[in-house]
């Protein structure tokens, strides 16, 4: 394998191997991957047939002078959504639900919505082509009014069939970069190989599509923001922590990019660790890769990775490196109330440790951006900060 | 007025207020009762090309005491001595035992030569006269006879059993549109509801010039407007039903129809101004005062009445001659904290009619803004339900497309056999067509759902199976005569269609408050409120104000429906026929 030996010693990833051999273990003793639930890699015809059935209930409603109305699941109620470890946020089996209504002016548009977008879905997979949810919503713009329009009835759809959205050949645009240790073959035969040095590759669109994963690396760092992304990519980070791979979804991330952090992980099952703003905004985000939103909790176990570790920055860090005080912003309102409303989720009672950092960052009312940190040097992230974490085994 | 009409509905008007002040009918109580005008007309023996006529006035029944009869007398005499006829009284108190309620029959009669012409317009007038009575004194029943030299004319004027609004003070307005206006041809009887909706809008105080000479009121004249759509769609045509004309009624206290000293002029130079009451710029609509009225018809002849001439920006001249009427109802009533005399009662409806076009200039701002509050309201509920069915037929434009577009495209032939089948069609054509069609018909039966009307209806049909007989018309003591001319106008509800009499209306929630509205934010230069004023207006505002927010938002949902589940503590509902 021919990647460049620039990094540190081994004796320096001992703590990391020894975390990989833990999480391997407790991989072990729940008996591999938890078996998939919620939507599925459906085949075209599944997907056509599903299709024709919706449509066959409406007509039967009608032929029975009944409005027809479709019955879709709350993804975004909290009620609906249940917490396991080993998976993070998924959608409950008998979920509540809420109905679209044909004959009322207030659901009509949105029933009209949904099958239009069917209609369209119908001939992607009948001709085995792609679209993009952009592409969608600019077939009629007019007519869907706005992209979040078009966003939710797909992801209502692929609840709703029970089927992924890539079964229902609708790709989400990727934001993410990828950089490090890592090639793979894409579905078209495009051969990729993320050693790219000071730049970084794009997350691709068919993270189902891409195949012969190869990779050295000790860990996965997932990375917030596109500014400290590229900082250590300009600090040469992957080659000085070689051999690992960086990641970024620019903030929240999309889909591709969480597939793919998934895909890393089920393919390598090597340690993942993530570096976010000391604030509630990057804790949410942190929380999104480990446990998954709700909004897209009924493709949980493809999307999340609760073996996720937080590595920086952390609240007490703040206070351990003296990061002096103009270098903090005081939390807002919204920081606050978001802040509340992570400590009261499911998945922080089982984190102990991200409650205690929480809690010290409710207590001090404070946050910091990873920047913060260059008030030491302006590279003590990626020469300091950074390697004496993973070498010591800073994450929790 | 001519000699006869004059007569006849002097004398109606005083019968109406002598049996609602002295016979102390309680103020929520509808007057109710049967009187047979008849009209012989002979040749005259005394002028040439004249006829003779003899007017009779009596009660089929009882309708009050015989203690008061004398007193009656006297004060109908007293209020009707310039009527240049005889009147004589036929008092059949002594062949009559007074029954248990203490009530007997009466009979007046008098007589007047006039020409045949003449006689003619006067019984059109008094038949639009009674029109008008029963229209608000839905309880009140009339046989109008005319013989002229052996040639017999009946006609009966009655709504009893038909749906009516009970507003205040023992009046009910009728709410069967069939009234008002005609029908719009070529239209499904399903389109359109058989109703009219008023929304009552915010009772205001008049203003009387200090010039206008007449009695000092100790009390206050307070005007209450009612606007209604005429008639109410159903379901709602693809393009927004277009006003076509605005007809105004006027009422004085009592319900007493408000027949203006100017009724031989076409309007008074209030009304002639078509904007005085409503600004129709906002509705780009241009209205013109319709002089056209014509008193041979047999709907309620409005006292004014507009047409829209043309629409702003409307190049054409195509109006929608079928288009709906906006029904404009203003009453006005005199409040007062002392007991209402009934000569009190006779010198302010005198007041009115003389001198209400001063009043209502002196008091169009408060009018006005009362009255376009609940315009805006009506047509902005309309215009909103409208808006909603478009919407809801845009949908399902595209639901339909969408189906279709599935359908062709599948190469499943047991699919699409099966979908041909659902909707029994013999090819894909066939099956767009039924789709549409099924998907046209849910829409109307949502909104059929949603008229006030139809929910009102099957709630009383569930009560009329639990009850008894009671709620039955009665119609042994009606006597349904039918006219060699006109329609009867005793129009019987179904069976299992009672009538309405406890419909609420719709109120404007956003009402200022009743010394804002009175006031209209001057200082009125006549006397402040009196207690009974205030009281009465406060009486009313207490009624109108506990309404709900906009319909606004609301609109887009079960509109009728919303606005009939409104309650108000002061709408009681009359007691049942």
């Amino acid at each position: 394998m021919a990647f460049a030996p620039m990094g540190p010693e081994a004796s320096f990833f001992e703590v990391l191997d020894r975390h990989r051999e833990s999480l391997l273990a407790a991989l072990r003793r729940g008996g591999g991957e938890p078996p998939s639930g919620g939507s599925h890699l459906a085949s075209s015809s599944e997907v056509l047939a599903s299709i024709e059935n919706v449509i066959q209930d409406i007509i039967t409603s009608l032929a029975r002078n009944e409005a027809p109305a479709f019955m879709i699941e709350n993804r975004s109620s909290w009620e609906n959504i249940k917490f396991e470890d080993s998976v993070g946020l998924q959608m409950v089996s008998h979920c509540t639900t809420r109905k679209i209504k044909s004959d009322s002016p207030k659901s009509a548009q949105k029933f009209a919505l949904i099958l239009k977008i069917l209609s369209m879905i119908y001939k992607l997979v009948q001709s085995n082509t792609y679209a993009t949810k952009r592409d969608i919503y600019y077939t009629d713009s007019q007519l869907f009014g706005n992209q979040t329009v078009v966003d939710n009835i797909i992801n209502d759809i692929s609840c709703m069939l029970k089927v992924s959205r890539r079964s229902l050949h609708i790709l989400s645009t990727s934001k993410g970069l990828i950089a490090g240790n890592l090639r793979y073959i894409e579905e078209d035969g495009t051969k990729v190989n993320c050693t790219c040095g000071a730049t970084a590759v794009a997350v691709p669109s068919n993270i189902q599509g891409i195949w012969n994963l190869v990779t050295d690396a000790k860990f996965v760092l997932i990375v917030e923001k596109d500014a400290t992304f590229q900082r250590l990519l300009d600090d040469n980070f992957c080659n000085k922590m070689s051999p690992c791979i960086m990641i970024t979804g620019k903030g929240v991330p999309d889909l591709n990019t969480r597939l793919l952090v998934k895909k890393l992980w089920d393919t390598f099952h090597i340690p993942v660790f993530t570096l976010v703003d000391a604030d509630p905004h990057g804790i949410e985000i942190m929380c999104i890769y480990k446990y998954g939103s709700m909004s897209m909790s009924f493709e949980a176990h493809h999307l999340t990775v609760p073996a996720i570790r937080w590595l920086g920055l952390l609240p007490s860090d703040l206070k351990r490196l003296n990061v002096p005080k103009d270098s903090l912003i005081p939390l807002t309102k919204r920081d606050q109330m978001k802040l509340d409303s992570i400590l009261r989720r499911p998945y922080v009672t089982c984190q102990p440790f991200w409650r205690k950092e929480m809690e010290i960052m409710a207590d001090s009312k404070m946050k910091a951006e990873i920047q913060a940190l260059t008030f030491l040097s302006s590279d003590y992230l990626s020469r300091v900060y950074l390697p004496n974490k993973l070498k010591f085994g800073g994450w929790i | 007025m001519k000699g006869t009409a004059v007569t006849v509905f002097e004398i109606l008007r005083f019968l109406i207020i002598h049996w609602k002040c002295d016979i102390e009918v309680s103020k929520g109580v509808l007057l109710e009762g049967q009187l047979v005008i008849s009209i012989e007309g002979l040749n005259s023996k005394h002028q040439a090309n004249a006829l003779h006529c003899v007017t009779t006035i009596a009660s089929a029944g009882s309708l009050f005491g015989g203690t008061v009869l004398k007193k009656f007398l006297k004060e109908i005499q007293s209020i009707l001595p310039g009527i240049s006829a005889k009147l004589t009284w036929t008092s059949e108190e002594s062949s009559y035992s007074q029954d248990m309620t203490g009530v007997t029959p009466f009979q007046m009669i008098f007589e007047v030569d006039e020409k045949p012409r003449t006689l003619m317009t006067d019984c059109l007038v008094i038949k639009h006269i009674l029109r008008k009575i029963i229209m608000v004194h839905p309880k009140i029943r009339f046989n109008f006879t005319v013989k002229v030299n052996g040639i017999l004319s009946t006609e009966f004027f009655g709504v009893e059993n038909e749906p009516t609004l009970n507003l205040w003070n023992g009046i009910a307005l009728v709410v069967d549109s069939q009234h008002y206006a005609s029908r719009p041809k070529f239209d499904t009887i399903e389109s359109y509801c058989s109703r009219i909706h008023p929304v009552l809008g915010h009772p205001v105080m008049l203003f009387i010039p200090d010039d206008v000479a007449g009695m000092d009121l100790l009390g206050e004249l307070i005007l209450t407007p009612a606007v209604a759509l005429c008639p109410g769609p159903k379901v709602f045509s693809n393009q927004l039903n277009s006003i076509s004309s605005v007809s105004i009624f006027l009422y004085g206290p009592l319900g007493l129809p408000l027949i203006l000293s100017t009724w031989e002029q076409p309007m008074t130079t209030f009304f002639k101004d078509t904007s005085s009451l409503i600004d129709w710029k906002k509705y780009h609509l241009c209205m013109v005062p319709n002089l056209d009225l014509n008193l041979d018809r047999d709907l309620l002849l409005p006292d004014v009445s507009y047409q829209v001439e043309s629409r702003e920006g409307d190049q054409s001249q195509n109006m929608d001659l079928q288009g709906q009427t906006l029904l404009l109802f203003l009453f006005v009533d005199f409040h007062s904290a002392f007991p209402v005399q009934q000569m009190e009662i006779w010198g302010v409806y005198a007041l009115l009619t003389t001198h209400l076009n001063a009043i209502l200039v002196e008091s169009h701002s408060v009018v006005q803004d009362s009255i376009q509050f609940i315009v805006d309201q009506v047509l902005e509920q309309h215009h909103q339900a409208a808006k909603a069915q478009q919407k809801l037929q845009a949908s399902h434009s595209v639901a339909v497309n969408s189906i279709m577009s599935i359908l062709t495209g599948s190469t499943r032939s047991s699919f699409r056999k099966m979908c041909l089948q659902t909707l029994q069609a013999g090819d894909t054509q066939e099956f767009g067509t039924k789709l549409h069609k099924l998907f046209c018909e849910i829409t109307q039966h949502q909104f059929l759902h949603h008229c006030s009307c139809e929910v009102k209806q099957l709630i009383l049909e569930k009560k009329d199976s639990a009850q008894s007989t009671e709620d039955t018309p009665d119609n042994s003591s009606l006597e349904l005569l039918t006219d060699t001319s006109g329609q009867a106008e005793n129009k019987r509800l179904k069976r299992g269609s009672p009538s309405v009499e406890d419909m609420r209306t719709l109120y404007s929630a956003r009402a200022p408050s009743l010394s804002e509205a009175a006031l209209g934010g001057r200082a009125p230069t006549a006397a402040p409120l009196t207690p009974s004023g205030r009281e009465a207006c406060e009486t009313h505002s207490r009624a109108l104000a506990p309404g709900r927010a906009s319909l606004g938002n609301r609109l887009e949902d079960a509109l009728w429906l919303q606005e009939v589940s409104n309650l108000s503590e002061w709408l009681s509902p009359s007691p049942g026929p």
